[in-house]
């Protein structure tokens, strides 16, 4: 039987990171996917003569070499992953209608600080306190989350309360309650709010930090894209893992996690045979891996109630287009587009639940940003909306073409309509990704992409700080988008390195002992 | 300095950060420790729909024309097969002695049969093939099959194609088209089918019988048989040319779907190219293995005939197997009796992606249709790719 330090079960970017972090310890480490290529979510696919984008709109957290944000500092200073990319130099641009339902938005915001302050005045004149405000609460909490790292969240009541008094002061509200407190316009609050669909919790519920955290990664260290889509990042990844002397099993599926009499991990069995190990870091879902792949008796009660007070968060549903004339031709300018059909966020969460009345959707064209993403006179642009709940349960495979492509239809006609540009006659190719494409390619539950709900209850950092207590099964923990983050590529990311690290102290102690 | 506040005393606000994790673990305690459910309805749906494998019985093998056969698949116990859009092929698993391969086979059945739990195929006689003259003779009624998912993009799209489709076959290239006849007449696609049918003599024509059946059923669906080898009233004579398109396509929008052998493809490059279409009015199925690469551009003409050492390394296991230079490297694993993954054999579905670890290949730029990313670190589709020196080769999965 192989015998590995570790397994890692799934090459999402939760798994990667994991598995190179293991890696550049110098730990033998397999990691296994039931696909053929690595990713999970953030991969690509061909048709035609287009290749597609999966699932990235812009990398969050990853800055320049100058300036490097914590995601770069992983993939490319510790794993060594040689990558390409380009700079979003756009936050985003909104369309929609106010919270008050009248008033319309078409606001672009810049990447920096200051542009970001200066445009937010220009839409919303008299908001600038307010947003200078924002910003610099928003630097102390990052600082108050790096502080945390630094000390591996045991952190000091007295430094904390000296040095981060008004990160304290947010840390257990909702975005909108803050905002208010901010005295910021309700204009503002509503372009503000915008990046809520990033995590998919509407501002009345989403922890502030969260989405402070968020926007100011965006703000200050800009958005990035690789160059050659997600792919180049992931099999970036893969082949620094192999460099550092790990091991890649693609087309394996991850049976059944063995346990020994201590009721901790002793091995893991796949379709290509047992392999022996103490470690298993899981980039599946804890709920689907506690139901069918680990004996019941080794499962404290704490970790199936954990499981059973979630909902799974965002189910993705994407279009994506090859059009036969370019970015420039069509007149289209901007990288992402966010258009829901309100402001309100909590209004359009609600409404996300059900296909007939969920029209929030996020464009992106892909070659305003990268020339060269797709062949000369040709351009690519994603449509991404999001399921609040598991409506895709209700379809019936008679009719799934036909929903999908209804569904579709809309989403395009929408987009024209918006923007005042027609694309229809000239796709090329087309192809849509519905909640059930999830589960066939990446097996997320009801094809939830984005993992658990961020409820404010069960936001990042109450799983941070919790994360002691987060995985009580012996020698398992789990990485990705359903981990101690939430989803995004960053945080996936983050999730991954930090559960290597603990994975990397749990050896320690045993060797100790 | 900025200062936030939002309780009544800010103090309290940091009371209530420090109780986070008090919050949390109350809703935790306060959920109930009922059993996880084992399955979703969603994943469930998704899985029937889009399946890895399935297993069939042979229910019935029929005659069809001088040199091909149609194949009746079903479920054992008359369950569905999983729904496809007419055109798309199954990846059918063939064994041979200690060899495992696979073939794609459009499915040329109506969609509606897949319901019942029945899918069919055609297969046509290539006396120097390795695979079809095997099932031919040794396929029998009752034997069990596994065969892929519904796989592939040969289907009529709304949201993409014009609203009448030109249909270009080359014998048993019918197959897709087939299908598309059926699901238009099952009122599973609505568009306007025209297929121009190049065969060589009248009497070799495949599926003549249900053509003419689903022709007078439908409105939608017409036939022009076009015989190279023959002349006859009421046929056509020749090649399908540019001329023969446009008098059949008449007025206004159209899109030509193509299905036959690379011959036809490749004299039909040229025709297409005289009608000034774009791109997206222009689709074909896919190329399949191509089988004289020492033809296409970019070969290097030393490497014809040569024969290589190729060390595959698969979960950890190593084999040394022989190569030759004008077969596909997929062709090679498969011959030493290595399973290894593969669905369309025309280097497009990426499906037996690999990494090769060292050694040179030849991969035609007609069927490259690698990622960006993978052609920057070495993963090559070994159904397209030719060795042009000793290789290793990293391969994982098995062939369905």
């Amino acid at each position: 039987m192989p015998k590995f330090d570790c397994v890692v079960i799934g090459a999402g970017n939760g798994g990667l990171a994991a598995a190179c972090k293991m890696a550049l310890e110098g730990k033998k480490t397999l990691l296994i996917e039931k696909h053929n290529l690595p990713g999970g979510c953030a991969s690509s696919f061909r048709r035609g003569r287009f290749e597609f984008e999966t699932a990235l709109h812009e990398l969050c957290e990853w800055g320049t070499e100058e300036n490097p944000a914590n995601c770069r500092k992983f993939v490319v200073d510790d794993y060594g992953v040689k990558l390409k990319g380009h700079i979003v130099p756009e936050n985003f641009r909104v369309i929609t209608t106010a919270s008050d339902g009248k008033t319309p938005i078409d606001a672009t915001l810049p990447c920096g600080v200051e542009a970001f302050t200066d445009a937010m005045e220009k839409y919303v004149p008299g908001c600038r306190k307010s947003i200078e405000d924002f910003f610099e609460i928003g630097q102390e909490c990052l600082d108050a989350g790096n502080y945390s790292l630094s000390v591996n969240g045991n952190t000091d009541n007295k430094y904390m309360m000296e040095h981060f008094p008004n990160f304290l002061r947010v840390g257990s509200y909702p975005v909108n309650k803050v905002f208010k407190a901010l005295k910021m316009p309700p204009l503002a609050q509503d372009i503000m709010n915008t990046y809520w669909g990033y995590l998919a919790v509407d501002a009345d519920r989403l922890s502030y930090l969260q989405y402070s955290n968020m926007v100011n990664l965006y703000v200050r260290y800009g958005a990035w894209i690789p160059d050659k889509t997600s792919h180049e990042l992931t099999t970036g990844m893969v082949e620094r893992f192999r460099e550092m002397g790990g091991t890649v099993w693609f087309n394996c599926t991850a049976e059944k996690i063995l346990f020994g009499d201590d009721k901790a991990v002793s091995g893991v069995v796949t379709d290509r045979g047992t392999i022996e190990t103490r470690h298993v870091i899981c980039n599946a879902n804890p709920s689907m891996v506690y139901a069918t792949m680990v004996p019941e008796e080794v499962i404290p009660e704490r970790m199936i109630k954990l499981a059973n007070a979630r909902k799974y968060s965002a189910r993705m549903f994407v279009v994506y287009l090859g059009l036969d004339k370019s970015a420039e031709e069509l007149g289209l300018k901007d990288y992402s587009i966010f258009m829901p059909e309100t402001a309100d966020s909590a209004k359009e969460y609600e409404s996300g639940k059900r296909m007939e009345t969920n029209l929030n959707m996020v464009s992106v064209c892909y070659n305003t940003v990268n020339p060269d993403f797709s062949p000369e006179g040709t351009c690519v642009i994603s449509l991404t909306t999001t399921y609040m709940d598991d409506d895709w349960a209700n379809v019936e495979e008679d009719d799934y073409v036909e929903t999908k492509n209804r569904l579709a239809k809309r989403m395009i006609e929408r987009f024209e309509q918006k923007l005042g540009v027609e694309i229809t006659p000239y796709i090329e190719e087309i192809e849509v990704a519905t909640p059930w494409t999830m589960c066939n390619f990446v097996n997320v539950p009801q094809g939830a992409a984005y993992g658990y709900e961020l409820d404010g209850w069960d936001s990042m950092m109450a799983r941070m700080r919790m994360m002691g207590s987060e995985y009580e099964v012996k020698g398992l923990r789990f990485v990705g988008a359903a981990s101690i983050r939430g989803d995004g590529y960053n945080s996936a990311i983050f999730s991954g390195n930090t559960m290597a690290k603990m994975t990397l102290g749990d050896m320690r102690r045993e060797e100790e002992a | 300095m900025a200062y936030v506040k939002i309780g009544l005393i800010g103090k309290l606000d940091m009371l209530k950060f420090k109780n986070i994790t008090k919050v949390r673990e109350n809703e935790i305690q306060a959920s109930p420790a009922t059993p996880l459910p084992k399955v979703l309805t969603t994943n469930e749906k998704a899985k029937k729909h889009h399946p890895a494998k399935q297993d069939v019985v042979i229910a019935d093998i029929r005659q069809n024309g001088a040199d091909a056969k149609t194949i009746v698949f079903k479920t054992p116990d008359g369950s569905r097969l999983a729904l496809y859009r007419a055109g798309q092929y199954v990846s059918v698993s063939v064994p041979i002695g200690d060899t495992v391969t696979t073939r794609s086979y459009s499915l040329c059945s109506s969609p509606e049969l897949a319901k019942k739990g029945e899918y069919h195929i055609t297969v046509k006689r290539d006396d120097a093939g390795f695979v079809s003259p095997y099932i031919q003779d040794n396929w029998k009624v009752g034997q069990a099959v596994t065969i892929s998912g519904p796989q592939g993009h040969l289907y009529y799209e709304p949201l993409r194609d014009a609203k009448k489709v030109i249909a270009l076959a080359g014998g048993s290239g019918i197959t897709p088209f087939m299908g598309m006849a059926y699901a238009i007449r099952d009122g599973h696609e609505d568009f306007d089918l025209t297929i121009i049918f190049g065969s060589r003599t009248a009497e070799g024509i495949v599926y003549k019988k249900e053509l003419d059946e689903v022709c007078a059923a439908c409105d939608k669906v017409h036939v022009v048989h076009v015989l190279s080898d023959e002349e006859k009233e009421g046929y056509e004579h020749g090649f399908i040319t540019a001329e023969l398109i446009k008098k059949y396509a008449g007025e206004g929008e159209y899109s030509i779907f193509m299905c036959g052998p690379q011959a036809m493809y490749n004299f039909l490059d040229g025709e297409i190219a005289k009608l000034g279409l774009r791109r997206k009015f222009v689709r074909r199925e896919m190329f399949g293995a191509i089988k004289d690469p020492w033809n296409q551009p970019g070969y290097p003409a030393e490497a014809k005939g040569k024969k290589f050492k190729l060390k595959v390394i698969k979960y950890g296991e190593e084999f040394e197997v022989e190569a030759l230079a004008d077969e596909p490297l997929l062709v090679a694993i498969e011959r030493a009796g290595i399973s290894a993954p593969s669905r369309c054999r025309s280097g497009e579905c990426g499906w037996c992606r690999s990494k090769l670890v060292s050694g040179k290949v030849f991969i035609p730029e007609k069927t490259d249709g690698r990622r960006a990313a993978d052609v920057d670190y070495n993963y090559v589709h070994p159904c397209a790719s030719f060795p042009l020196s000793d290789i290793v080769i990293e391969v994982s999965g098995s062939n369905i």
